[in-house]
């Protein structure tokens, strides 16, 4: 599903990681920890493609969707035009409603994402991760900005999708660790 | 299923629409320039010359503060990730471009129609003004999405897009007199056959930028 071959990150004189080797599998759920600014999210990113890796290589065989706290969403459009934008750009089904009634936010569905929560716009863009059913779900610090019910429901998405696919998580959050089979760890 | 660069058509449609940043700075922009040159002049016949100058300049001002911020704020706002999760640079500038054009060609008929009502300038052919102006609006929306489009991922975009973009507005700016000379030339003292050269080679100018656009955007897509 994933493999990553050598795969290092150097910002200036400092490497951020180096060396990585990764193969991920159906049922794998790949857990990177370590402290703010160690690197964590800049894998992530290196594994989506939003940055060029110093070393190395990442090849996908499967689709696969992207969360981040630090991923923006533009305010000017509904929750619903965020997910048909997505789907047109990606060549797939909106799926709007069953979407946003998976992260909980149907309510919402016609209202600006300008006017949104922090924990709102997680979970519009988690829908927007979800969908097309990707093999595999990247999500980075999942449970930031959300209240008791979002984590669940975070931890309810991510125990469905190792049925299926895999999952990486970058995260501090040790409710968040149960589910990992392989672990990374980023130290400063 | 709508095509992909319709959809970026369609945000950036939506976003001005509930927004109207760009388009109320530009309609000013618009309105404040041909007051203060009708103001300057109500008590003279503008030559061709002069007006072909004046209206080409408004219009480069107009496109110059409005359209690169198409491409810049998403930079700005952090929402460039999300299009480039997601789409393909070719539709994503596809769709900048072709909304910067429509953007561009309103701006411009509004223009042209308050610097005609305004000031004492003539139109001595109709059809090479359109044109002019079909072709202005053309090459300014490619030119400008294409500066845009090739900073965003340099630190310090607006002042990079503005550097850039002086090379490839010059020529443009050039044609853009020549034409609208003619075409405001009501005496008929200008060859003809100069000016519909030059809106001509406005629109292949637009249209070779517009071509290219995705190609040199397809290089920096990927940090």
């Amino acid at each position: 599903m994933l493999a990553v071959r050598n795969l290092s990150k150097k910002y200036g004189r400092r490497w951020l990681f180096r060396n990585v080797e990764i193969d991920l599998e159906v049922g794998d759920c790949l857990t990177v920890i370590g402290p703010n600014g160690s690197g964590k999210s800049t894998f992530l990113k290196c594994l989506v493609g939003l940055v060029d890796p110093t070393v190395g290589t990442v090849t996908w065989n499967a689709e696969y969707g992207y969360s981040a706290l630090d991923l923006a969403v533009y305010p000017a459009l509904t929750a619903r035009e965020h997910l048909e934008l997505a789907g047109q750009l990606r060549g797939i089904p909106a799926n709007v409603t069953p979407l946003l009634e998976r992260v909980g936010l149907s309510y919402a569905t016609d209202q600006l994402a300008g006017e949104f929560s922090t924990g709102m716009a997680h979970r519009l863009k988690l829908a927007m991760a979800l969908q097309g059913e990707p093999k595999c779900l990247l999500l980075d610090e999942p449970g930031a900005g959300l209240d008791q019910t979002g984590r669940d429901l975070i931890a309810g998405i991510i125990e469905e999708r190792l049925n299926s696919g895999s999952v990486v998580l970058a995260t501090n959050d040790p409710l968040e660790y149960q589910f990992g089979t392989l672990t990374l760890t980023f130290p400063m | 299923m709508e095509k992909a660069w319709i959809a970026v058509l369609r945000k950036e449609a939506l976003s001005e629409l509930r927004l109207r940043s760009s388009l109320i700075t530009a309609i000013l922009f618009a309105v404040f320039s041909v007051v203060c040159i009708s103001f300057a002049t109500y008590d003279l016949q503008i030559s061709p010359q002069l007006g072909s100058g004046l209206l080409s300049l408004s219009m480069l001002f107009a496109a110059v503060i409005s359209l690169p911020r198409v491409m810049l704020v998403e930079v700005e706002s952090k929402t460039i990730d999300l299009l480039r999760l997601m789409g393909n640079p070719g539709d994503v500038f596809w769709g900048k471009a072709i909304y910067n054009l429509i953007f561009m060609a309103f701006t411009s008929i509004v223009l042209t129609l308050l610097f005609l009502g305004f000031t004492h300038v003539g139109v001595g052919n109709y059809a090479l003004l359109a044109i002019c102006m079909a072709g202005s609006s053309a090459a300014f929306a490619g030119t400008v999405t294409l500066c845009g489009a090739l900073v965003t991922h340099a630190s310090n975009q607006t002042a990079l897009a503005g550097i850039l973009s002086v090379p490839l507005l010059l020529p443009l700016s050039f044609l853009a007199v020549s034409g609208l000379r003619v075409a405001l030339d009501v005496q008929g003292t200008f060859n003809a056959g100069n000016g519909m050269i030059a809106g001509l080679g406005l629109l292949s100018y637009g249209l070779a930028t517009l071509a290219v656009g995705p190609y040199l955007f397809a290089v920096v897509w990927k940090r």
